[in-house]
């Protein structure tokens, strides 16, 4: 049902936990099914030097967010919003039509903070 | 000496992620080889059809006959009163439709075309397949009563009798849950039942008893019901056999059409060697009954206690006194079942969440919702069913394995400091 990758990840989450000194942080919830996603970016001249997440909900939800902590880690601002979805579900190995709402949720999650975080730094003039 | 010590830890590893160990014998249990062995003649040599006259069907119709009167001593009813089916869904479909569509047959002789239906009681824990009937049963006009199961999840003998109306047809009441495993007051309501009837009403009372076959004793008298589900894939006999015991004298509409089988109650060539199967399972559950259930029951408490020294933040779910021995239900705070059930199979350990066969949507279970639980509780949900084959030492391999990935998908966790944050935004709202 599930790829080699997406096990690989449901048994050793990347980058999971709070990271202390992100500047970009949104935490979307599915509606519907309750599942939970919290991201967090140190975006630094534009490049996110470095990603966290937590996730609470089925283990798509829980693989997403350890994958796109990986592929965003490294990436400019414009690259990671340029992320899709399907690039998403790729990455981890495919996921069942019944799931991909979790990848879903994770490139939400991206935008609102990579939005969060450019408004806050526009605003404090560091940008 | 450095390099074989090494090595020895590797092959250790090696075994450990190879492992498998079973806690979902709620779900289904391996077929049982001395089980196997008697079924295996009978799709071969002894292959004949159990209707036919010549010998090969006599021989068949015979060992259908022994079967039968197995499955009929596991539950202290006569071979007559046994009806071979496909499975517990089967048995309860056709205890649940054939008793309402023979009500109906009879109001409909005795009033014309009457279009008023009647009155069914369940309750809010029933397995799918009762509940999906009954849904079905509401869509053509009867009335149904859902009888709450509370924080213990065992429903109450008082609810019962005030739910019961003078249409009341059928009252369904399961003897295990399926999730949880509580223990319904199945012989108070078949006493209440037997009651109502001496009035000269009539009232039918149907017992689901597919999880509590082969793990608690059965005996229908006492019980007082007057139709019980049985499925043979949960007694270590292979799926596609279960069986409805339907008491003497009671009426209902057969479901399937177009054979004189099961007397005139199940339509269709029986499946010989599924039910050959069923009935040495039967036997076998009938002669180590006492033997299983307390083995069974040393490993689930042995786990339950293991788990209350290791994890913290776990609230066992239904009633742990008035309960099957080879189950337990424990929802673990902050994390959601899937991942725990996923972490836990790439570990080789084997569990459930919600039932089996709603596993696959996003809805939490209703059997752990209508305990009263929220629904980070319901998610968080786990079934391990323990088996006559489980050893004491998986019990603690299990444990090993849980606390770990438990810790693990709690670091992962946004819920924790989410869920104090929500206390503190509730707290400043309710100001």
């Amino acid at each position: 049902m599930y790829s080699k990758t997406f096990k690989d990840h449901i048994a050793n989450p990347r980058n999971a936990g709070e990271l202390p000194d992100a500047n970009a942080v949104s935490e979307e919830i599915n509606p519907v099914c309750g599942d939970r996603l919290r991201l967090m970016l140190r975006i630094r001249h534009q490049q996110i030097e470095a990603a966290a997440f937590l996730a609470y909900g089925c283990p798509p939800t829980l693989v997403c967010g350890s994958m796109l902590t990986e592929l965003l880690t490294g990436k400019t601002v414009d690259e990671a919003m340029l992320l899709t979805r399907s690039q998403l579900v790729a990455a981890v190995g495919g996921l069942p039509s019944r799931k991909q709402h979790a990848a879903a949720l994770a490139i939400e999650t991206l935008r609102s903070a990579i939005e969060s975080g450019c408004s806050d730094l526009l605003k404090q003039g560091k940008e | 000496m450095l390099v074989l010590t090494d090595w020895l830890a590797r092959a250790i590893n090696r075994m450990a992620e190879t492992r498998k160990v079973y806690l979902d014998h709620s779900a289904t249990t391996p077929a049982d080889p001395r089980v196997v062995e008697a079924m295996l003649p009978y799709l071969t040599e002894k292959f004949g059809n159990a209707s036919s006259v010549h010998s090969f069907g006599q021989e068949a119709r015979a060992a259908v006959d022994r079967a039968r009167r197995e499955v009929a001593a596991l539950i202290g009813a006569r071979a007559n009163e046994i009806v071979f089916v496909s499975g517990g869904t089967e048995a309860n479909n056709l205890a649940l439709r054939g008793i309402t569509d023979a009500s109906q047959t009879r109001k409909n002789l005795s009033n014309g075309s009457s279009t008023k239906k009647g009155h069914v009681i369940t309750t809010s824990i029933e397995h799918s397949s009762v509940r999906g009937i009954s849904d079905e049963l509401e869509k053509r006009g009867w009335d149904i009563t859902r009888l709450p199961a509370y924080e213990e999840g065992i429903v109450r003998i008082e609810d019962v009798r005030a739910a019961l109306r003078s249409d009341t047809v059928l009252i369904s009441v399961m003897l295990a849950n399926n999730e949880i495993g509580t223990l319904q007051p199945i012989s108070e309501i078949g006493a209440l039942v037997r009651e109502e009837r001496s009035q000269g009403r009539q009232l039918w009372f149907h017992c689901d008893a597919v999880q509590a076959a082969g793990r608690i004793p059965l005996d229908t008298e006492a019980l007082g019901c007057d139709l019980l589900s049985l499925s043979a894939h949960k007694l270590y006999a292979p799926k596609g056999t279960g069986a409805l015991f339907v008491r003497r004298g009671v009426r209902l509409v057969s479901q399937n059409v177009g054979g004189h089988q099961e007397r005139e109650k199940r339509a269709g060539t029986e499946g010989v060697p599924g039910i050959v199967a069923f009935g040495m399972a039967a036997k076998l559950a009938r002669e180590e009954l006492a033997e299983r259930s307390e083995h069974e029951r040393q490993l689930r408490d042995r786990f339950e206690a293991g788990v209350t020294e290791r994890i913290e933040d776990v609230v066992f779910n239904g009633d742990r006194a008035r309960r099957l021995p080879n189950l337990s239900n424990i929802s673990f705070r902050f994390i959601e079942g899937e991942g725990l059930l996923i972490s836990l199979d790439l570990q080789g350990v084997a569990v459930s969440t919600g039932s089996a066969c709603s596993s696959g949507t996003l809805e939490p279970s209703p059997v752990i919702q209508a305990l009263g639980r929220n629904d980070e509780l319901a998610r968080g949900a786990i079934r391990f069913s323990f088996g006559k084959d489980n050893t004491a030492e998986e019990v603690d391999y299990v444990l090993e394995v849980l606390a770990r990935v438990v810790e693990k998908l709690r670091q992962v966790s946004p819920l924790n400091k989410v869920s104090s944050m929500t206390k503190i935004a509730e707290g400043l709202h309710s100001r």
